[in-house]
């Protein structure tokens, strides 16, 4: 392998592992935030049954 | 609440958007603009990731640090939430380091791997905070898990130094310092164009560090209110 190819090797590891993990943060805050606005959801329509 | 306030969301955006654009200039300069290296070449232009890479880890490890150490004092859960995102980006960053090390040291001292001070030094590191992670899942007892996570945090934080002076106090294979050097300016060792290439992939590096931060921080606080909300309602 050539200079030009330890070089890509190196940068292609570091912004793919940045990018998978970036990706997985935001999968993982969209999934929290989905079940937060569905449970703030449910808890707003039993307090709606109550009254 | 689960969605955040429209001007916090915007200005998450604009530091996403600078991250981006700070990382394309960093990366523009460091493979098109900066000159290879007078003896080691084009291969040289790893040091525009290595160096940036191992010192987001050792910032991460001192919020970590921090955060630990303002958790075993004030008992608060946004310091552990904190030191535990951080903990996380850090291994990360950690083991890109290591990672980039090996492909420079291929190809500079001929091996992938060898066992010299510095390199050990900070293979320990990556296995410290692997651990904080790792005992953070294997204890039940959440105010457990973060009191002994933030120990083996603050204690964890100690290796830095020793990384820091390893090439100085033993006989390494890893070159001291070229920039971070008592007896010279960086200017004085180092070209202006590749300062300048380091400088902006810093840069680049250090706002998308606190944008992932921000982002994993953020998950955690749903998370602890999720679980609050749960327990008020005897699930």
């Amino acid at each position: 392998m050539g200079p030009w190819g330890y070089v890509s090797l190196a940068y292609g590891i570091v912004w793919g592992a940045i990018l998978v993990y970036l990706y997985s943060v935001k999968r993982r805050y969209h999934r929290a935030a989905a079940e937060l606005s569905e449970l703030e959801s449910t808890e707003a329509s039993a307090g709606h049954a109550k009254k | 609440m689960a969605e955040q306030p429209q001007p916090v969301k915007r200005r998450k955006g604009i530091f996403g958007g600078l991250a981006l654009v700070a990382v394309a200039a960093g990366l523009y300069w460091s493979l098109i603009v900066a000159p290879p290296d007078a003896y080691q070449g084009d291969v040289q232009r790893i040091m525009y990731l290595h160096l940036p890479s191992i010192l987001i880890a050792y910032l991460s490890y001192f919020l970590v640090f921090v955060g630990s150490g303002l958790y075993l004092w004030k008992r608060e859960k946004r310091d552990d939430l904190l030191a535990h995102a951080a903990a996380e980006i850090g291994v990360l960053f950690t083991a890109l380091t290591i990672i980039e090390g090996s492909i420079w040291g291929r190809t500079t001292w001929g091996v992938w791997w060898t066992w010299d001070a510095r390199l050990t030094l900070t293979a320990i590191l990556l296995l410290i905070y692997a651990g904080y992670l790792m005992l953070r899942s294997l204890i039940e007892d959440q105010q457990r898990a973060a009191g002994a996570a933030a120990v083996l945090g603050i204690i964890g934080f100690l290796d830095i130094p020793l990384i820091h002076m390893s090439v100085y106090w033993w006989r390494t294979l890893h070159q001291p310092p070229s920039i971070l050097r008592p007896d010279k300016a960086p200017w004085e060792n180092v070209h202006p164009t590749m300062l300048t290439a380091l400088a902006i992939s810093f840069v680049g590096f250090v706002l998308l560090y606190f944008y992932l931060l921000s982002l994993r921080y953020r998950v955690g606080e749903m998370r602890e209110e999720i679980k609050a909300r749960r327990l008020a309602r005897g699930e």
